[in-house]
């Protein structure tokens, strides 16, 4: 059964997308992601079963974006 | 991290579609929506990952129900006439069980929002072409394209209930759909279909 996280970021536009998923498509940790670029909170949800949410918050803030667990 | 749970995800899911036949698609969020059925915007997203991705989830969902139940104790090697008969009180029992769904339905079938690929509508078709295939070879019907044959056999159906839900006949009073008025009408739909 996979994982799956939520987070809110500030990922908003295509390029933002694009520079995020150079790195996300590269983890082989991450089975698969998407984000809700339409939402105020541009929601990042991640389906894994190995990696943790720090990891993940880790990941996108080094690229340069906000990114937090959503309650 | 965050695991699913069924219930939640049921109750989600009859939110939505409340939500999405009375107000439209376009004014839906995924916010509005977790407001609406008292859980929080990290909750929907368990299930879903977007609107479009709801709207295709929810449409796979009444698909099945509506196959599953229009596809109840058929075979396709049934009679033109009794086929038929099962195949519009399934469908009556459809519409008549899940309002909302049947709604849905209405709404999206054509909608370029859904992806149809994505759906599994393999079984449905295929028993329902066998069927039309057996009866052409019986002699029970002509040969015809296929939406002619819907016209007849489906539409004549589809507008009774039609009235039915608006609860009004043309001249203004109360129309109610029965087994008589059905078995009525399909007596005259078969009697069209022969060759």
């Amino acid at each position: 059964m996979n994982n799956i996280f939520i987070f809110k970021t500030n990922i908003q536009t295509e390029e933002d997308q694009e520079r995020v998923s150079t790195l996300l498509d590269a983890d082989n940790l991450i089975d698969s992601w998407s984000v809700d670029k339409e939402d105020i909170d541009c929601v990042l949800r991640i389906v894994s079963d190995r990696i943790t949410a720090e990891e993940i918050i880790f990941l996108i803030n080094q690229v340069g974006y906000n990114c937090a667990e959503l309650e | 991290m965050r695991t699913r749970d069924e219930h939640k995800e049921i109750a989600i899911r009859e939110q939505a579609m409340e939500m999405i036949v009375n107000e439209g698609f376009d004014g839906l969020s995924m916010q509005k929506l977790a407001k609406a059925a008292n859980v929080s915007p990290a909750t929907i997203y368990i299930y879903y990952k977007n609107r479009e991705d709801l709207l295709n989830q929810l449409f796979i969902e009444v698909h099945k129900t509506f196959s599953d139940l229009a596809l109840k104790g058929f075979d396709p090697e049934f009679s033109l006439e009794e086929g038929l008969w099962l195949q519009w009180k399934n469908r009556l029992r459809f519409i008549m069980e899940y309002p909302t769904y049947f709604q849905f339905f209405e709404q999206f079938r054509n909608s370029p929002l859904i992806n149809h690929k994505d759906l599994n509508i393999a079984e449905f078709k295929e028993n329902m072409k066998l069927f039309v295939m057996n009866a052409i070879k019986r002699g029970e019907m002509s040969k015809m394209e296929p939406e002619i044959f819907w016209s007849l056999a489906y539409g004549s159906f589809y507008s009774l209930v039609k009235f039915h839900l608006q609860e009004k006949s043309m001249m203004g009073n109360d129309f109610k759909i029965t087994d008589a008025k059905m078995k009525q009408v399909l007596k005259m739909v078969i009697k069209a279909l022969k060759p």
